[in-house]
C-alpha cells in the first residue's frame, strides 16, 4: 500500500483555540497540541483560518494562489499576505463568501466541501475539525487578526534528519515562532511534501515512512511561508565503523567518509594515475595531458607527485584560460550589441584576475560595482549584457551567481519553496536603482548616479525600491555612495552565508560532477546539500583562506575523494548522490573540440583569434562552430550553470565518427599521423602515441595487440594508423571524464 | 485493487478525467510497497484498451509556436469584446459554415475542413520555461531549468515508437534542435536530431550524412570493427544515460550512412520550386516542407521551431499582421493541403500551439502578455475529426466557458493517433514510475 494512503487513518489534534491569547502574552509560551477545543474559544483568522487554506491547497500557485486568482477568487501564494486574504474572503464579492448567521451555507464552505460547482473539487469534510474550525470563526463574526497581531518568522522541524531503515515511521513535529516571541505547535496545519517519494513519503499530518528504497529523501514542511526541512537516510548497507583503505587526514576526506559510514556505503578504489592525470589537467587546464606529461608522470616515484602535478597546472597559463572561459559564461561575457571590444576586455580582465590568483571577493566587486568606460572597467560588459531589463536581470543574476539564491520568483510573489518575498527582491534591486548609464558607446560608461536612475517600481510600496540587505537591514546611503559597495561588503563579510557556500559548491559541481546542492546555484533550505558539515567546512574554509580560489581549488583536486575510481563496485553501484566513486560526465563542447586537436595534432583556426588560440581561448560565444554548436557550446544568455546543456545526440556521433572536418584531422599533413609515420617509428610505438595522445594511457597488450595486427593487415599504413586514431577517438574513453 | 482516492488535502489540480497528478503517484507508488510493477501496468493496460488506438505508421509535425501566440487574434476573435480587448483584427467566414477566424489566416480559413481548433485549451504557468515544459511533456515542471525535466512528446514517441522506417531517425526537430525537446529521464538515445542549418538557405545541407570522400564503405566497416573491438570502458561509469544513447546513436548512424535515404529525404532541392514557392520562401515554410519529406520517408515526429518568435509583448498587432500571421498561415494551409493532396493526410497529424495564450487585455503598448488561462491548439489530419471549432471562451477569452481542456487532454490526443498508451509507465533517475501522462484524456469531439 502506499505510505501516503496508509496514513490518512492518524489524526492530529493539533490545533489550539486558546492560540490566540497566549499569542499576545509577553513570554514565549508552548502550548500542548492535544488542548484542542476548537470553537469555544475565538478563532483567529492570521493563525487559525489562513493556515488552512494553505493546507488544502486553496492557495496553491495551480488555484487560487495564482497571480490572476481562480474564478474572480484570488488568495496570495501560499498564504503570504495575511490582510489581502481577508478582504479576498470577507470583502470582496460584497461579502458572499461568508454568511455569519449560517456558518454552512457561506460560499466558502460551500465551496470547499463541493455542495456547489468547485472547480477545485471537494477539499473539506463536514464535520472535520478545520471545517469546525471554519465555521467557528464565521459565526463569530469573521474577525480579523488583530494589526498587530504576531506573525509567524520562523517555522522549527523536530526531529532534523534521522537514519532510518525501509518501513520505519517517525512523526515530525513543527513549531512555529512568531514576532512577538511566543511559539506554538502546528504539526496540523503545516503543508508537507517529499522530494523522493520511493526513499520516503509523508502524509499530510507529518507522518514519515520510508518505503523501501536507500538514499536519502528531504521532507519539506511549510507553514505560513516558512519553511523548514527533515532530511531521511536511508542507508545502502548497514552502517561502517570505518571506511578501509582511504586515508581520511584531510578534511573533505574525512567528512565524505563520515557520510559514507552513515549510508553504509564503500567507495570505489583509488582511481590509476594515468586516470588522475587525465582528469586533473582536464578538470584544472580543460585540456589533455601531452604523451610527455603523461609519460613523466606515469615513471615518477615520488610520493607528493599529485601536489607537484596539481601545482604545475595551477601555475600554467592553461588553469586561467579555462576557467575565464567557465566563468565568462555565466557572467554573460558576449559579443553581442557590438561589445565585441568590451568582449575581449572583460574576457583577458577575468583571466588576469584568475591568473594573479587575486581574491575572490575583489573578482566580485569587479562586476557588481563596476564602474566607467570598458575600456578600464571591462566588466561594465556585465550590465550592458542585461540592460534589456536592466534592474531584474542585475538583481537576478547577483542573486542566483553570487549568492546561489534562485530569487526572481520572488518579483512578482513570495517564493514557493523558500522563506524570501518580494520584500527581499526588491531589497536587492534597491542596491541597483542608482545605476547611471550614458548615451553613447558601445556599450556605454557606467556610474553611480546621486539618484535613482531606473524607474522600476516596488509594487510593495509603490515606490522606487530601497536597498535591504537579505535578512537584514534596510541602509541608508549618501548621493555620493555607491550602495553597490556596500552591498559587495555585505556579502564577502566573513559570516554571510551564502557567499563563500555557493562558490566552494560551484566548484564541487565542477570537480566532481554534481553539487553538493544540485543544482549547484539552486541553495534553499529545502533543497538541502547531500553533506552539509562538508559544504560548511569548505565555506569556512575559503572564508579564512581570505577567499583564495587556488587554494580551495587545491584541496579539491587534492583529496581522495577525488581520485576515486569511476567504475562503481556492488556496494556503491546505486550511489548517485555522495560521491562514493567519481561520476564521470562527457567533456565539455570547448574541451572536447581542442581535445580533437591535441589528440589528432591538428590546429584550428578562429577568425580575429591568434593563430594557436584554441576553443578554450574563445572570448566569446560569437565564434561559429558547428563542432561547438553541436556538443552544447552555451550561448551565454543567461547566469545559470545549466545554460550549459547535457545529453548526447546523433549529429555529436555524425560528427565525430562520419564527417569531413573529422577526416581532414586524422588526415592532415602536419597532423599526429603524418608526423609518426615521419619519425619511422614501428607500429608499436606509433599506436603507443596514438593511445598517450588521445587516451592519455598506455595501450593493454591486448590492445596493442589488436591494433597492430590492424594496421599490419590494412592495404595501407597511413590509413590504417588514421583508422586506429578514429576508433580512439570515438571511444567513450575519450568522449568522457572519467 | 487501484486505490484511487488521495486526501483531498495539498495542492492537486483536477482536470478533464477527474484524476490528479497525486493520484497517479499514489498508483505508482503502490508498485513500491507490494504490488508489483507489472500488477500495476497490467492493470492500467485493461483500463486504457477503450481509447487505444494501434496504428502504426502514423506520424506527427508539431509546429511549435514559441513565445505563445494569441488566441484572441487568431482563432478565437471577440468582436463584441469592449476596445480594449477585441484587439484590431477582423473575423472572417471559413468554408466551414458557422466558423469564423481571423482575417489575417485568409489561406487557412479557405480549407477549415481540414482543420479542427480546440479554443479551450488551458492551464495556469505564465512563464515561457515553465508553460513550455508544460506543453510539451504534459507535466508541469517545478523549477525554470534549461532543458526538459519530464520527457518531450517527441522523445516518447521515438522510445515507443521508434522511425517508420529504417535509415532515419525517429525523431527531428527543424531547423535547430529545441531546448524543451530532450528526452530527460528516458535517457539520451531519444533526444531528437537536428539539421541545424536553415531549409530556406541555397546551402542547405544536412551534415554528415554521407561517407566522407576517404572513406568507402569497406574502410568504414573495418573501422567499426576495430571500434568495437577498443571501445570497452564499463558503461556503468556514466550515471546520466549518455553513454546508452551514444552507442545507439552509432548504430543509428551506420544505417544513415551506408544508406541514402536520410541524405535523399532531407534534400528539399529535389522539391518542385513551384511547390516550394507555396509553402512560403522562409524558414517556417520550408521547415514544413521539409517535414513533409521526412514523415514521408519514415520519421515518427518532427517539431517545428521557425518563423519568429510569438512573444509579442509590444505591437501586437502589427507584428502578427505584417510577419507572423502570414507567414504561419501559408505554411499551414500549404503542408495540410499537401498531405491531402498525398493522401497521406490521416496518417500524419500538424498540430500547432505554444506555450500559452495572449491576454486579451492589450496592456499600453499595444501588446498582449503572458495569458495561459485560455489558449488555442489547432490539430488537423491523424484521422481526427476535422472542420470543428471545439470549446468556448467567456465574453473576453480569457478562461474557457465549456469544455477546459488541460495539457494532458491535448497531449492524449495526439498520443492516441500515435496508438501509444498514454498510461504507459516510465521511470525516472530516482526510480520513480511516472506514465507518459500524468493526466489528461484524448479529446472527444477529435476521435
Amino acid at each position: 500500500m502506499d505510505c501516503r494512503i496508509l496514513f490518512s487513518g492518524a489524526t492530529f489534534l493539533a490545533l489550539s483555540a486558546c492560540t490566540s491569547q497566549i499569542l499576545h502574552a509577553a513570554e514565549p509560551a508552548t502550548i500542548d497540541p492535544n488542548s484542542v477545543v476548537a470553537g469555544l474559544q475565538k478563532v483567529d483568522f492570521g493563525t487559525q483560518v489562513q493556515p488552512l487554506l494553505t493546507r488544502f491547497g486553496c492557495n496553491a500557485g495551480g488555484c487560487h494562489g495564482k497571480a490572476s486568482g481562480q474564478n474572480g477568487f484570488k488568495l496570495s501564494l501560499f498564504g503570504f499576505d495575511t490582510s489581502f486574504d481577508y478582504e479576498a474572503i470577507v470583502e470582496e464579492a460584497r461579502g458572499r463568501r461568508i454568511f455569519g448567521s449560517a456558518a454552512d451555507n457561506s460560499l466558502l464552505i460551500l465551496k470547499a466541501t463541493g455542495k456547489v460547482p468547485h472547480g477545485g473539487g471537494k477539499r473539506l469534510d463536514p464535520g472535520s475539525e478545520p471545517y469546525e474550525i471554519l465555521c467557528s470563526w464565521i459565526t463569530q463574526g469573521a474577525p480579523a487578526s488583530a494589526p498587530d497581531a504576531p506573525r509567524v518568522v520562523k517555522i522549527s522541524i523536530e526531529p532534523r534528519e534521522l537514519v532510518m531503515q525501509p518501513g520505519a515511521k517517525t512523526q515530525l513535529k513543527i513549531v512555529a515562532q512568531y514576532s512577538n516571541g511566543a511559539t506554538r505547535d502546528v504539526t496540523g496545519q503545516t503543508q508537507y511534501d517529499s522530494n523522493m517519494g520511493p526513499v520516503a513519503g509523508v502524509s499530510p499530518e507529518g507522518w514519515v515512512e520510508c518505503c523501501g528504497q536507500s538514499g536519502e529523501a528531504a521532507i519539506m514542511a511549510r507553514y505560513m511561508g516558512q519553511v523548514a526541512v527533515f532530511r531521511a537516510l536511508v542507508p545502502h548497507g548497514q552502517s561502517l565503523a570505518a571506511i578501509p583503505n582511504f586515508n581520511t587526514d584531510h578534511y573533505i576526506d574525512r567528512l565524505c567518509a563520515e557520510k559514507w559510514k552513515k549510508l553504509g556505503l564503500l567507495p570505489s578504489p583509488l582511481a590509476d594515475d594515468a586516470t588522475i592525470i587525465r582528469r586533473t589537467t582536464v578538470d584544472l587546464c580543460g585540456r589533455l595531458p601531452t604523451p610527455d606529461e603523461v609519460r613523466a608522470y606515469l615513471t615518477n616515484s615520488s610520493p607528493d607527485k599529485r601536489e607537484k602535478l596539481v601545482d604545475r597546472l595551477l601555475a600554467s597559463p592553461d588553469y586561467p584560460a579555462f576557467f575565464a572561459m567557465r566563468w565568462g559564461t555565466i557572467l554573460r561575457n558576449s559579443q553581442l550589441a557590438g561589445s565585441d571590444r568590451a568582449a575581449y576586455a572583460f574576457h583577458n580582465w577575468i583571466k588576469d584576475f584568475i591568473a594573479r590568483n587575486k581574491p575572490y571577493d575583489e573578482f566580485v566587486r569587479g562586476i557588481v560595482a563596476a564602474a566607467g568606460e570598458w575600456q578600464d572597467a571591462p566588466a561594465i560588459n556585465w550590465y550592458w549584457q542585461m540592460r534589456d531589463d536592466q534592474l531584474h536581470q542585475v538583481t537576478a543574476d547577483t542573486a542566483q551567481v553570487f549568492l546561489g539564491i534562485r530569487l526572481q520568483c520572488a518579483r512578482c510573489h513570495h517564493h514557493p519553496y523558500e522563506r524570501w518575498g518580494q520584500e527581499d527582491y526588491y531589497g536587492l534591486a534597491g542596491f541597483f536603482t542608482r545605476l547611471g548609464r550614458k548615451s553613447f558607446g558601445e556599450p556605454p560608461p557606467y556610474f553611480s548616479a546621486p539618484r535613482v536612475t531606473l524607474g522600476d517600481i516596488n509594487p510593495l510600496t509603490k515606490k522606487s525600491p530601497e536597498p535591504k540587505y537579505l535578512d537584514g537591514e534596510y541602509p541608508k546611503f549618501s548621493s555620493e555612495q555607491d550602495p553597490r559597495h556596500a552591498l559587495v561588503d555585505w556579502m564577502s563579510a566573513p559570516e554571510n552565508p551564502f557567499f563563500s557556500t555557493v562558490l566552494v559548491n560551484r566548484l564541487w559541481g565542477h570537480f566532481f560532477g554534481r553539487g553538493l546542492v544540485d543544482q549547484v546555484d539552486d541553495m534553499r533550505e529545502t533543497n538541502p546539500p547531500t553533506n552539509p558539515e562538508l559544504l560548511d567546512a569548505m565555506a569556512k574554509d575559503f572564508a579564512q583562506h581570505k577567499f583564495d580560489m587556488k587554494h580551495i581549488l587545491r584541496q579539491m583536486a587534492l583529496s581522495q575523494a577525488y581520485a576515486l575510481s569511476s567504475l562503481p563496485t556492488e556496494q556503491n553501484h546505486s550511489d548517485t548522490q555522495n560521491f562514493a566513486r567519481f561520476y564521470s560526465r562527457r567533456l565539455i563542447a570547448e574541451v572536447l573540440h581542442d581535445a580533437v586537436d591535441q589528440a589528432a595534432g591538428t590546429k584550428s583556426t578562429f577568425g580575429g583569434m591568434a593563430s594557436d588560440a584554441r576553443a578554450i581561448d574563445l572570448p566569446h560565444e560569437g565564434f561559429g562552430s558547428y563542432f561547438l554548436e553541436t556538443f552544447d557550446r552555451p550561448k551565454r544568455v543567461t547566469g545559470c550553470e545549466c545554460e550549459r546543456s547535457a545529453g548526447a545526440t546523433l549529429a555529436q556521433v555524425l560528427l565525430l565518427s562520419n564527417s569531413d572536418e573529422i577526416e581532414n584531422k586524422l588526415a592532415n599533413g602536419e597532423g599526429r599521423v603524418a608526423r609518426l609515420i615521419k619519425e619511422k617509428l614501428t607500429d608499436e610505438q606509433a599506436i603507443e602515441e596514438l593511445y598517450l595522445a588521445a587516451l592519455g594511457r598506455l595501450p593493454t597488450p591486448e590492445e596493442l595487440g589488436k591494433s597492430v595486427i590492424y594496421v599490419a593487415g590494412g592495404p595501407n599504413r597511413q590509413q590504417s594508423l588514421e583508422d586506429v586514431l578514429w576508433s580512439l577517438l570515438n571511444s567513450k574513453e575519450f568522449l568522457f571524464n572519467h | 485493487m487501484l486505490e484511487l482516492t488521495s486526501n483531498s488535502a495539498n495542492n492537486t489540480v483536477r482536470t478533464c478525467d477527474g484524476l490528479s497528478r497525486r493520484n497517479f503517484l499514489s498508483i505508482g507508488s503502490l508498485a513500491v510497497g507490494g504490488l508489483t510493477l507489472a500488477d500495476v501496468l497490467r492493470a492500467k493496460a485493461s483500463a486504457a484498451e477503450s481509447t487505444g488506438s494501434s496504428l502504426g505508421d502514423t506520424a506527427v509535425i508539431l509546429l511549435w509556436l514559441a513565445g505563445g501566440p494569441s488566441h484572441i487574434d487568431m482563432y478565437d476573435l471577440k468582436p463584441n469584446a469592449p476596445a480594449e480587448f477585441r484587439g484590431e483584427f477582423h473575423e472572417i467566414s471559413t468554408n466551414v459554415p458557422g466558423i469564423r477566424i481571423s482575417e489575417h489566416l485568409p489561406l487557412q480559413a479557405a480549407i477549415m475542413d481540414k482543420l479542427s481548433v480546440v479554443r479551450s485549451a488551458t492551464h495556469t504557468n505564465a512563464g515561457h520555461g515553465m508553460g513550455a515544459q508544460w506543453m510539451l511533456t504534459g507535466y508541469q515542471p517545478t523549477i525554470e531549468v534549461n532543458d526538459n525535466i519530464y520527457p518531450s512528446v517527441g522523445s516518447v514517441a521515438s522510445k515507443l515508437r521508434g522511425p517508420n522506417a529504417p535509415g532515419l531517425p525517429a525523431y527531428v526537430n527543424l531547423p535547430n534542435k529545441h531546448n524543451l525537446g530532450k528526452a530527460a529521464y528516458l535517457g539520451a538515445s531519444y533526444n531528437p536530431f537536428a539539421p541545424e542549418s536553415d531549409p530556406n538557405s541555397d546551402g542547405f545541407n544536412v551534415r554528415n550524412l554521407k561517407l566522407p570522400g576517404r572513406v568507402s564503405v569497406d574502410r568504414l566497416g573495418r573501422r567499426r570493427e576495430l571500434l568495437n573491438s577498443v571501445d570497452t570502458i564499463r558503461r556503468d561509469i556514466d550515471t546520466r544515460g549518455d553513454i546508452a544513447g551514444i552507442d545507439k546513436f552509432y548504430r543509428d548512424a551506420l544505417e544513415m550512412v551506408t544508406s541514402d535515404k536520410a541524405l535523399r529525404a532531407f534534400d528539399i532541392h529535389r522539391e518542385d520550386p513551384r511547390l516550394r514557392e507555396k509553402y512560403g520562401r522562409n524558414d517556417l515554410g520550408q521547415s514544413c516542407l521539409l517535414a513533409r519529406r521526412l514523415v514521408e520517408a519514415g520519421v515518427t515526429f518532427v517539431t517545428i521551431q521557425a518563423g519568429g518568435g510569438w512573444d509579442t509583448h509590444g505591437d501586437n498587432f502589427a507584428q502578427l499582421k505584417n510577419n507572423l500571421l502570414p507567414k504561419y498561415d501559408r505554411a499551414v494551409a500549404s503542408l495540410a493541403a499537401d498531405l491531402a493532396d498525398r493522401g497521406i493526410d490521416r496518417k500524419v497529424l500538424i498540430m500547432t500551439m505554444g506555450e500559452f495564450g495572449r491576454t486579451p487585455r492589450i496592456n499600453p503598448t499595444a501588446g498582449r502578455d503572458h495569458w495561459p488561462g485560455a489558449m488555442s491548439v489547432l490539430y488537423s489530419g491523424g484521422g481526427l475529426k476535422m472542420g470543428q471549432m471545439i470549446g468556448t471562451t467567456d465574453s473576453k477569452a480569457e478562461y474557457p466557458a465549456t469544455k477546459p481542456y488541460s495539457p494532458g487532454c491535448v497531449l492524449s490526443t495526439m498520443y492516441h493517433v500515435l496508438g501509444i498508451d498514454r498510461t504507459h509507465v516510465f521511470h525516472d533517475q530516482a526510480n520513480r514510475p511516472l506514465p507518459v501522462l500524468s493526466e489528461g484524456r484524448p479529446i472527444e469531439e477529435l476521435i
